[in-house]
């Protein structure tokens, strides 16, 4: 006896089902059922998890989905479930689903009769979930049974469920009846919302939080018992007759469908390849088209043999089609100047760099292609391609347009309860009290054992009741991680040559014209289908932007490929930790990092680019590696396997690659096992868990011989990585732009400033911060004004005949920076770019001349007032505003009249600007100024005596007492420094870090969080040029520049 | 003329620590934004401000209490505040949420000196808890601007209020951000800066209305008031921070309500013999208890003997947050009044809960209930006796009620025989986890031996109950 569950919700039915796919697919295996069918509402996005658990199983994996039409008639909805019987049925389900879905807005369907008639479904199976005798009389369900039987003429039953509830024996009695008027069998089934009863509790909170109300205000809406669950063989078979039973089995046997198939027949658009060719030959093709361009003197024999080696793997797992996407994708991007960069599994290879793909050249790093792309692992390669963060929309349309909306969507990204979430919808469907709930959360510890969570739900009054606040707190628990609802993947592409909608269903997305399909890339993943991310990257947009500065100035064109690689200027530059701005290097954590790492090679930027995470941090990577470096002879390794995966960064790993290698050759996991460590440790931060795989790697390497602290430790530096590791071949793409971005600061420092301020909002620092950091490069900038300034900021030749920089051998530093409109708070850019169009040969003469020609309102002009762009025109900036506010009331009687301002009422004692009052203003309307820092103010004023300023700290000994005082411009708690605050406070001489102790933090925490202008009183401590202040005391100086608009940027 | 204005910086906090036997430190928060409005001193103390972020002040002091804002409550409680200041003013403008101006000038006839009055009212307001920053002004917006910056002195000197208001910083004046941009891009920092300037130029420049409310500080332009009339009742109510579940607890917040009545009634020249004490519940409708004296009263100790008699008689329905003592019926002192049982000369309604509650007050709250039904979807819990007012937020009860017998017994009986036959069944319930009285039941219909048709169970311990009989 035996028995298949043919309607079965998981919590992809969002706010309903209280199982993970998985969870019910595990269970079913353990009670024998002989088939199962995900049919999640109206989706199929549970699918591919069920799969991944069944695959290999006896248990047969039915797809299918449950659907509600709106009745014609006032009457209940109609309620059925839709089964694939092969792939042409998958394929009208998912089209069936698209339409429900593409006719509401997100997360919601709709389909009507009248869709259902219109829609082939002839390769489906129908199990009607006939209404019960209360809800709709016998009459009026018997058409609408024989309604939907008319179009299910393949396959029809009716659905009963037993599931001990009130009124059910008459809702049986019903069945038998339409049944048999029908001449259709009645089929078993369990309705199961949860694999095990156990789940009632959390299925009731769903229940509640759908009806956006409290478990006990629900009432009858919760279901009247647990037993929709997934029951064993001896309970069904009390409960329903055998050949109901058996109807369940007859039903699975006739649904064939195999999710693996939609692999083998997916297939890229083919009318990349043009006429006359194969795909193979083209790909071919174009990479020697590209080795010509690359390799104008000749390709090396070693690239050579490399390339025909990655032509040969790319044509055995027939992948010619993805590359040819993308670098179809990155050739548009190219003719529109749109800068890109591909990262990724297998961009980092000769052919990629051979199509453009990437600039990181096989020649100058030795990675391997094959430890990107796995041959066993049968995973898909992938590649990302970051894009100018401003014009990917660009991209993305170029996509739609070539693909076609029926070809292409956006992957999903299901969004999942985290801890946060999770807390504040159990406690708003427990009742507990909002405000209460926030204040729990605001200071919860996220550390404390289970015991203190009681007791810190009790202390804050949730609730009283000692048992519902166990019950919280395992509801929390069961409640994290499950999928809350689906969101649009932030640039990852589905793209088929077949419509997409017969592979998997696609609904709309939050944003108009953009629509996602049910899956994420993990889902993509499993299935093995390919996904292209096109990602916006802000340091594009800065690097092409200096590069078009450059080459203006220059009168040819420069681009990445021109700059020279591995100067070693470059590298003493960011060796001494001078790297504001330059990407990926420029936080306070990589600044200090630099000078103990002292990269001198591209290869180095590599291992510091992933080696400040939390991975590597936390399993403590970064010491042993940095005092291997120190003397790397003494580095010695197991054995030859392990050298070969460690070797590059002196035995420790720091990549991800790296620890998934390491399970394979010092644990002997299988390819497929180190899979799925691999996706653990993706998942590991949400809900993943690394200890079932404890045993096998410990075990495992203990059977190869290693000692068992080498196992212990690398298994801690394996669970190190769990979610935060950083993958080498992406962070091989990021170095490169590392080492653009620091060519660019240390060549053209005008150019590459001005190209990073032109593309704010980016990156780690203020325009601010910028700015000043600019100057100390001796960038000459100059202030913002209506007759020098564009909207955006641009480079002025200076007269050289005052110039005393001794610039010899660096080109354009004789540039100087003009400010741009763009900081201007409260201009619109159409104003901002008419003020440079319309600006004439002698400037502007007037207010009045400028208001006329380039038609600016009074909004804009008193923007321009208060952030003093009118120097040239009026004396001071109070005067000026006073002249701009005499024509608000009566603008038409100015019309046509010229030279107003030649005539200004009488002047008005109004007080000149002192540089306090004009420093305010600046960094009221623009966000900086260009004078003298409000440190060296304070400082002049006799303030901050006893002071050090950040210069000054250089000479002091480590282990002196010191005095600092700056604003605040960061404030960080690292979740890898336990309890430590690092406070970033800036001076006129440039940034101090202070270090601040929890005991010490504790003590003082009105300071530590609300002081704009703090003093330290403290112990400098230094480790080479890296100088930290150890806070002992705070003093909070805030008063002293009261209303000073500096924003501080909290991580807290 | 001269003004006396009364700042309440934190008016609802002190309010709510008047009930508190322990102060704890307490912010208000608009109930739409996530920063900090007022702030009780204590709470100041550990480093919380007014304009701060919540999730700040919460970092300063984790234990903070919470008060979202609330402008009727407001109002209410500064016209609570207005009708004590009336037994020593009889001008009074209402400035909600947090303000009262008083007409100083007649006064000063009356106490003589303005550091008598200042003294009488910072004794009353001592004496009451409540912070409160007086200023004085030549005109009412001079005098409230001054109240609200705590820049007041106790000086009818107008040479010396004048120069105070010119010395006044711009944010203080009480103008709207468009006009004080304006200003202060103009280099401006202060009123008497302002001031110099060409009044017409001025208005030119900025909006009249500017000028106009430039003008009114300085006493250029009429600026008139609306004087406040006491309403003829008395009515004052307390807040609980924590709420109250035991009725004791209830006569330590009572007493200054009381006493406030005492000075109320002694300053009318009158007596009340009846008292209406509104108890305000979470979720449950408020709760009246008509409190009646044997005769015309007006001290304190004999109301607090009553209450205290009243509510040892009635336990707490649920936990209280909040109370009112509202008293409307006063007489001539000496009059004594026939007593009529179901209050002929009241209105039917008044009448209605007359009786309602002397009934509960003879029979016990517990004997009047009604029966309703209950969306649950255990037995026990289906129907319920509420109290006489309908309960508030109810959950929707299914239209079709599954099949339940009319008798169902107060407690589940063992089942003494196996039954003669089983009719129905099983129906099995499970639910209630969340309210601590969890049921798993397998629920039959059968005939007993007895021939009594009866609806049984067996609980999740295989044990077997009759709940219920079928006609």
């Amino acid at each position: 006896m035996s028995y298949a569950e043919l309607t079965c919700f998981s919590n992809f039915t969002f706010l309903t089902g209280a199982s993970h796919p998985h969870e019910l697919a595990e269970r079913a295996l353990a009670l024998g059922y002989q088939a199962l069918a995900i049919t999640d509402e109206c989706s199929v996005a549970g699918m591919p998890r069920a799969w991944a658990a069944l695959r290999d199983s006896p248990v047969k994996l039915v797809t299918g989905s449950y659907f509600e039409l709106a009745s014609r008639d006032d009457g209940p909805p109609v309620r059925f479930v839709v089964l694939a019987r092969n792939r042409l049925g998958y394929g009208q389900l998912c089209q069936l689903i698209t339409q429900g879905r593409r006719q509401a807005s997100k997360g919601s369907y709709h389909l009507s009769g009248d869709d259902l008639e219109q829609h082939p479904l002839d390769h489906c199976l129908c199990l009607w979930h006939a209404p019960h005798p209360r809800e709709a009389d016998f009459k009026s369900s018997l058409a609408t049974g024989r309604w939907l039987q008319a179009h299910f003429s393949q396959g029809f039953w009716i659905t009963a469920t037993r599931t001990l509830e009130a009124g059910e024996e008459s809702h049986l009695e019903r069945i038998r009846n339409l049944a048999s008027n029908l001449r259709c069998a009645i089929v078993a089934t369990g309705q199961v919302h949860m694999h095990s009863r156990d789940c009632q509790p959390l299925q009731d909170v769903l229940t509640a939080l759908r009806h956006n109300t409290t478990v006990e205000q629900a009432g009858h809406r919760l279901f009247q018992n647990g037993e929709r669950y997934l029951r064993p063989l001896a309970v069904l078979e009390r409960l329903y007759p055998e050949t109901w039973r058996q109807e369940s089995l007859r039903i699975a046997e006739r649904c064939d469908f195999n999710p693996d198939i939609l692999k083998e027949e997916y297939r890229y658009p083919a009318n990349l390849v043009p006429p006359g060719y194969g795909a193979s030959q083209y790909l071919q093709h174009l990479t020697r088209e590209g080795e010509q361009r690359r390799f104008p003197d000749g390709t090396p024999p070693a690239i050579q043999a490399l390339i025909r080696k990655e032509l040969a793997l790319i044509a055995e797992l027939e992948y010619e089609h993805y590359f040819l996407t993308i670098h179809d994708i990155v050739r548009f991007a190219r003719s529109r100047h749109i800068l890109c960069q591909g990262r990724g599994s297998a961009a980092n290879s000769a052919v990629c760099y051979c199509l453009g793909i990437t600039e990181v050249d096989p020649r100058q790093v030795d990675l391997l292609f094959e430890r990107f792309i796995s041959r066993d692992r049968g995973e898909p390669p992938d590649i990302d391609v970051d894009f100018e963060h401003e014009r990917r929309e660009e991209v993305i349309q170029y996509i739609y347009q070539r693909y076609g909306r029926d070809h292409a969507a956006l992957a999903a990204t299901v969004i999942r309860y985290r801890p946060r979430s999770a807390i504040r919808d159990v406690g708003k469907a427990l009742g507990f009290d909002p405000i209460l709930v926030e204040q729990f959360l605001n200071g919860i510890d996220w550390r404390d054992t289970e015991s203190n969570w009681r007791q810190q739900i009790l202390d804050k009054n949730l609730t009283r009741n000692r048992r519902i606040a166990d019950q919280f707190f395992k509801l929390v628990q069961r409640i994290l991680g499950f999928p809350r609802h689906l969101s649009q993947h932030v640039g990852g592409f589905v793209i088929s040559a077949g419509p997409l909608a017969e592979l998997v269903p696609v609904e709309n997305a939050a944003m108009a014209e953009r629509t996602v399909i049910q899956w994420d890339k993990d889902d993509l993943e499993s299935l093995g289908l390919m996904k292209v991310d096109v990602l916006a990257l802000g340091m594009l947009s800065a690097i092409r932007k200096a590069l078009a500065l450059i080459s203006a100035r220059r009168g040819a064109p420069v681009t990445l490929q021109d700059i020279e690689r591995e100067d070693p200027k470059v590298y003493d530059m960011l060796q001494s930790g001078d790297s504001i701005g330059v990407f990926q290097v420029e936080s306070r954590a990589q600044m200090n990092m630099l000078p103990r790492l002292r990269p001198a090679c591209y290869y180095d930027l590599v291992i510091q680019v992933a080696i400040v995470r939390p991975g590597p941090i936390q399993g403590d990577m970064v010491h042993p590696y940095l005092k291997r470096r120190a003397c790397p002879e003494a580095v010695t390794y197991p054995n030859d396997d392990i050298r070969q995966v460690l070797e590059r960064t002196l035995g420790v790993p720091i990549f991800q690659e790296q620890a998934i290698k390491l399970a394979m050759v010092a644990a002997g996991f299988s390819a497929g096992q180190a899979d799925r460590l691999r996706r653990a440790m993706a998942a590991w931060k949400s809900d993943g868990d690394l200890t079932p795989f404890r045993g096998a790697l410990i075990e495992g390497m203990l059977a190869r011989g290693h000692s068992e602290a080498f196992a212990e430790r690398l298994y801690k530096q394996i669970c190190g990585f769990g979610g935060y590791g950083f993958p080498e071949s992406h962070a091989a793409s990021f170095a490169l732009l590392v080492y653009v971005s620091a060519w660019l600061k240390h060549y053209h420092a005008p150019a590459f400033y001005c190209g990073l301020l032109n593309s704010q909002p980016m990156g780690f620092y203020s325009p601010s911060q910028l700015v000043q950091d600019a100057r100390r490069h001796q960038v000459t900038v100059l202030p913002v004004d209506v007759n020098h300034s564009d909207w955006d900021h641009v480079l002025e030749s200076i007269n050289l005949e005052n110039t005393t920089l001794e610039s010899t051998n660096l080109e354009d530093t004789n540039d100087s920076l003009r400010l741009g409109l763009r900081l201007v708070k409260g201009l619109c850019r159409e104003a901002g770019r008419r003020i440079g169009q319309q600006r004439p040969e002698s400037g502007y003469r007037s207010t009045t001349d400028l208001r006329q020609r380039a038609e600016l309102s009074q909004r804009d002009l008193e923007a321009l007032a208060g952030a003093g762009a009118l120097a040239s025109l009026s004396s001071n900036r109070h005067q000026a505003y006073w002249q701009l506010l005499e024509h608000q009331l009566a603008p038409g009687l100015l019309l046509g009249t010229t030279g107003a301002d030649d005539h200004p009422t009488p002047p008005v004692p109004l007080p000149v600007p002192n540089e306090g009052q004009n420093l305010l203003a600046d960094y009221h309307s623009l966000g900086l100024s260009l004078r003298r820092h409000p440190l060296a103010l304070l400082r002049e004023q006799g303030h901050l005596k006893h002071c050090l300023n950040a210069e000054q700290l250089l000479a002091v000994e480590p282990g002196r007492p010191v005095q600092v005082a700056g604003l605040v411009t960061g404030r960080q708690r690292p979740g890898s420094a336990a309890g430590v605050t690092f406070v970033t406070l800036e001076d006129e001489t440039g940034n101090i870090n202070v270090v601040v102790w929890l005991a010490t933090a504790r003590r003082q925490r009105k300071p530590l969080l609300t002081a704009r202008l703090l003093h330290v009183k403290g112990i400098l401590e230094r480790e080479g040029d890296i100088i930290h202040i150890m806070a002992g005391k705070l003093n909070d100086l805030s008063h002293l520049i009261e209303n000073l608009n500096v924003q501080s940027r909290d991580f807290q | 003329m001269l003004w006396l204005y009364l700042h309440f910086p934190h008016l609802l906090l002190d309010h709510l620590a008047r009930s508190q036997e322990t102060p704890a430190a307490m912010v208000t928060v608009a109930s739409t934004s996530q920063q900090v409005l007022q702030v009780c001193p204590l709470a100041q103390q550990q480093g919380v401000q007014a304009g701060m972020r919540l999730k700040t002040a919460l970092a300063l002091t984790p234990e903070l209490g919470i008060v979202h804002t609330n402008s009727t409550r407001e109002a209410e409680l500064l016209e609570q505040q207005a009708c004590w200041l009336y037994h020593y003013a009889a001008q009074i403008v209402l400035y909600p949420p947090e303000g009262l101006l008083l007409e100083a000038s007649s006064l000063l006839r009356l106490y003589r000196t303005l550091p008598a009055l200042w003294q009488t009212l910072e004794n009353a307001l001592a004496s009451r808890r409540l912070t409160a920053w007086l200023a004085c002004g030549i005109t009412p917006k001079a005098a409230r601007l001054l109240a609200r910056q705590n820049l007041g002195q106790c000086s009818d000197d107008h040479t010396l209020l004048a120069a105070q208001v010119q010395e006044l910083p711009l944010p203080a004046t009480g103008l709207e951000t468009r006009p004080l941009e304006r200003l202060a891009r103009l280099g401006l920092t202060r009123l008497g800066e302002v001031a110099a300037l060409p009044p017409r130029e001025l208005a030119r420049r900025l909006a009249p209305e500017t000028l106009a409310h430039i003008q009114q500080i300085l006493g250029q332009r009429p600026d008139p008031q609306h004087c406040w009339q006491p309403p003829h009742r008395f009515q004052q109510r307390v807040d609980f921070m924590q709420e109250v579940e035991q009725s004791q607890g209830l006569l330590f917040p009572l007493q200054p309500l009381l006493n406030e009545l005492e000075e109320d009634l002694l300053w009318r020249q009158e007596d009340t013999d009846r008292l209406q004490l509104t108890l305000h519940h979470r979720d449950h409708s408020q709760q009246a208890l008509s409190i009646r004296t044997a005769g015309p009263e007006h001290r304190a100790s004999a109301f607090v003997e009553l209450v205290r008699l009243h509510l040892e008689r009635q336990p707490l329905p649920a936990p209280v947050i909040a109370m009112t003592l509202t008293v409307t019926r006063f007489l001539p002192r000496g009059t004594t009044i026939s007593r009529d049982l179901l209050g002929e000369n009241e209105d039917p309604k008044e009448a209605w809960q007359t009786l309602i509650s002397r009934l509960q007050a003879r029979l016990g709250r517990g004997a009047l209930r009604q029966l309703e039904p209950q969306a649950d979807h255990r037995p026990e819990k289906a129907w319920t006796t509420a109290g006489l007012q309908p309960q508030r937020r109810k959950p929707p009860v299914t239209q079709n009620p599954p099949p339940r017998p009319l008798w169902l017994l107060p407690s589940p009986q063992p089942l003494q025989q196996p039954p003669q036959t089983w009719l129905s069944g099983p129906e099995r319930i499970s639910s209630g986890w969340w309210d601590g009285e969890r049921v798993q039941r397998d629920y039959y219909s059968a005939l007993l031996t007895s021939g009594q048709l009866a609806w049984v169970y067996r609980d999740d311990q295989g044990h077997w109950f009759v709940h219920g009989w079928f006609g």
